[in-house]
């Protein structure tokens, strides 16, 4: 019978403590590692948000409301850069490329955002990667939008479907511009970014459906022109049929006449800017904060997503500090149990002295009992956090966006446990002295 | 086999010695009746002959070996390889079945493990049975085994591997009187058999006529009287 299994035995002699401490070490350590889990994905997903662009320019307001406004679709932008000023910063020296960006209007609660081509060949997000398409293309003339992949997920949208962008933000807004009806040509694949909920257009329906929503009575509420019918396959073959009708009227849905995507806009909320070499960024921010023709501002979004971070910083700071004192509670209940079983170990310790053992076999037998413990409870707490992150997955997917990998344990994570059980081990060294200190004390003599 | 010569012990803060006993000898197979009262030195002398605490001046010499000059894990080693013990009562580990728990007679010791004939749980189940302990009873748990069942299993444990000195401390004190000689009378049968020497401690004069000798304590303690 070795050292571990004499303390397991002992251990489980003491069972109903011993697991009330293991199950304190399980939870304790869930929690930690989700907390950690999220904080790590919810870090990772918005740094991933937007990469590659160098400016975000937009009309002067602070900088992390601009970015809030362009990139997150959060909040308003109250005022607009002026089309000829798009026009001008654009001819400036290094400009790469350019991605105008029109919001302000919405589609059942999601973002429509007002864009050109440009958008897809040169917008990128988490390692630098391109928007895909999981179906359809771009669109090329004034009638077609491109969905998210959350927005045709979530309104069970389809390819070659008819729908209507409304004039403001919110489910409820009053101006429906219903007489605008716009074809599905595109829908992307899922970056886990505000993209997925986001509606895209051509600049030039953004424009139009305005001019027109002047011009005509607002009617109520839009819907898919082609509602959908109960039966998942019948409402395909109604697609089809409805195909056949859209043929016969205008568009058509693979081979569309490429139109103007621009039109005539008078303002944009903001474009982004890639230059030819980072050298030109900051001579051409520079410009663009000092520029005559109207108030702008120019911020450079790596910077501006570390400074939101950075305010965010301190709420997952917190967060961390909280489950760090969880798990040293628990390792502390550990403490507590062993050292006030310990006076009625007094005996089974007398009797391992008389036969033969030494005081360090006493102390590596405390220590290890308090090891067993902190590593049942590390594996009990790893099983519960896999759990846990299944459970919330699909929650924190809906309401947040955050996408929580049930992958395998990082190092990090490693890390974490393997600092879990230094400590439980550490705090196993207390009692371990104590008993220490009474196998020779004790000697031979059996007290209480 | 034992062999004392002017030991005194003081314990820290304690002035006044609690042992001086200036000759002491006990030979091999020798049955020994220790009697003092509590406060005599007992615990004090059981500390020192089973080398838990550490000789201040004079010598113990058990097989010939002095125990002064043993380090505190070579006196572990020691008591593991030469010495059998039985408490007065609660001997046993309740955790471990009464098997198990004579088994960790030769835990600590390759010396006793290597003196036994048949695999150590096949010599742990004989012991036990030649003990009294039957089939039945070793099978229970330790926590339902009666005191004079539990110090037998626990005799059992002292005499595994054959140690050459078995202390017993106040072994009867829990029993009625009846098992007391049975207990004693099986602890000669086993301590017979290869001459294994007994130290039985006790206060009940009764007992003292089954023994080869009568020590006691109070006479030889010179820091008693």
């Amino acid at each position: 019978m070795n050292l571990a299994s004499l303390a397991f035995k002992s251990s489980w002699n003491r069972k109903s403590s011993v697991l009330l401490t293991l199950f304190t070490i399980a939870i304790s350590v869930m929690l930690l590692l989700s907390i950690e889990r999220v904080r790590q994905e919810a870090k990772s997903s918005f740094a991933n948000t937007i990469s590659g662009t160098d400016l975000i320019v937009g009309a002067r307001t602070g900088d992390i409301q601009l970015l809030l406004s362009s990139v997150f679709r959060i909040g308003h932008a109250n005022n607009a850069v002026q089309w000829q000023s798009y026009e001008y910063i654009k001819q400036q020296r290094g400009v790469a490329w350019t991605i105008p960006i029109s919001l302000g209007d919405s589609h059942k609660g999601h973002a429509v955002l007002g864009t050109d081509s440009s958008y897809f060949t040169h917008f990128r997000y988490g390692k630098k990667q391109m928007l895909a398409f999981a179906h359809g293309r771009a669109f090329h003339n004034g009638r077609e939008v491109v969905l998210g992949s959350d927005v045709a997920k979530k309104l069970n949208y389809h390819l070659g479907e008819q729908i209507v962008i409304s004039h403001g933000m919110g489910n409820t807004s009053f101006h429906h511009h219903d007489d605008n009806p716009m074809t599905i040509v595109g829908i992307l694949k899922p970056t886990g970014t505000p993209v997925d909920r986001t509606v895209h257009v051509p600049l030039i329906a953004i424009d139009e459906m305005h001019s027109s929503s002047h011009n005509k009575s607002p009617r109520m509420i839009g819907k898919p022109l082609s509602k959908p019918s109960n039966g998942a396959e019948h409402t395909h073959d109604e697609h089809k049929h409805e195909h056949g009708k859209h043929q016969h009227k205008t568009h058509q849905l693979v081979e569309s006449e490429p139109g103007d995507l621009i039109g005539e806009p008078k303002q944009i909320t903001a474009f982004l800017m890639g230059f030819d070499s980072p050298l030109y960024t900051l001579q051409v921010r520079r410009n663009i904060n000092q520029y005559k023709g109207e108030p702008l501002l120019a911020i450079m979004p790596g910077v501006t997503l570390r400074e939101l971070w950075g305010m965010l910083d301190i709420v997952e700071k917190i967060l961390l500090l909280f489950s760090i004192v969880v798990v040293i509670i628990s390792l502390l209940g550990m403490l507590t149990t062993l050292l006030a079983t310990l006076n009625q170990r007094r005996r089974e310790l007398a009797i391992l002295r008389s036969v033969g053992a030494r005081p360090w076999h006493i102390f590596s037998l405390l220590t290890s009992e308090a090891v067993i413990i902190t590593l049942l409870g590390c594996l009990l707490g790893t099983a519960l956090f896999f759990v846990a992150i299944l459970l919330a997955q699909p929650v924190l997917q809906a309401q947040f966006g955050i996408s929580l990998s049930l992958s395998m344990l990082s190092s990090y994570e490693v890390t974490l446990l393997g600092a879990i059980m230094l400590a439980g081990t550490v705090m196993g060294i207390f009692p371990a002295l104590r008993a220490y200190y009474y196998s020779l004390i004790d000697g031979m003599s059996i007290k209480i | 086999m034992i062999e004392i010569n002017n030991l005194v012990f003081s314990w820290p803060k304690h002035p006044a010695p609690t042992l001086d006993i200036a000759e002491l000898t006990i030979s091999q197979g020798e049955r020994i009746f220790l009697h003092g009262p509590s406060g005599s030195g007992k615990s004090t002398l059981l500390g020192l002959l089973a080398g838990i605490n550490a000789i201040q001046a004079g010598d113990i010499k058990i097989l010939d070996t002095p125990m002064r000059q043993l380090a505190a894990t070579k006196r572990d080693q020691f008591r593991a390889d030469h010495i059998g013990t039985i408490f007065q009562n609660f001997n046993l580990l309740p955790f471990l079945d009464p098997i198990e728990n004579v088994m960790l007679g030769c835990q600590y010791s390759k010396m006793r493990k290597s003196k036994l004939t048949q695999p150590l749980q096949q010599s742990a189940i004989s012991l036990l049975e030649n003990l009294g302990i039957d089939h039945t009873l070793q099978a229970k748990s330790v926590s339902e085994l009666s005191i004079g069942q539990q110090q037998r299993v626990a005799a059992a444990r002292a005499f595994i591997g054959q140690p050459e000195l078995i202390i017993a401390d106040e072994p009867t004190s829990a029993l009625d009187a009846d098992s007391r000689e049975a207990f004693i009378e099986t602890l000669f049968c086993q301590a017979e058999k290869y001459q294994a020497t007994i130290l039985f401690v006790s206060h009940d004069h009764s007992l003292a006529q089954l023994f080869d000798r009568k020590v006691s304590l109070n006479e030889i303690n010179g820091a008693a009287q």
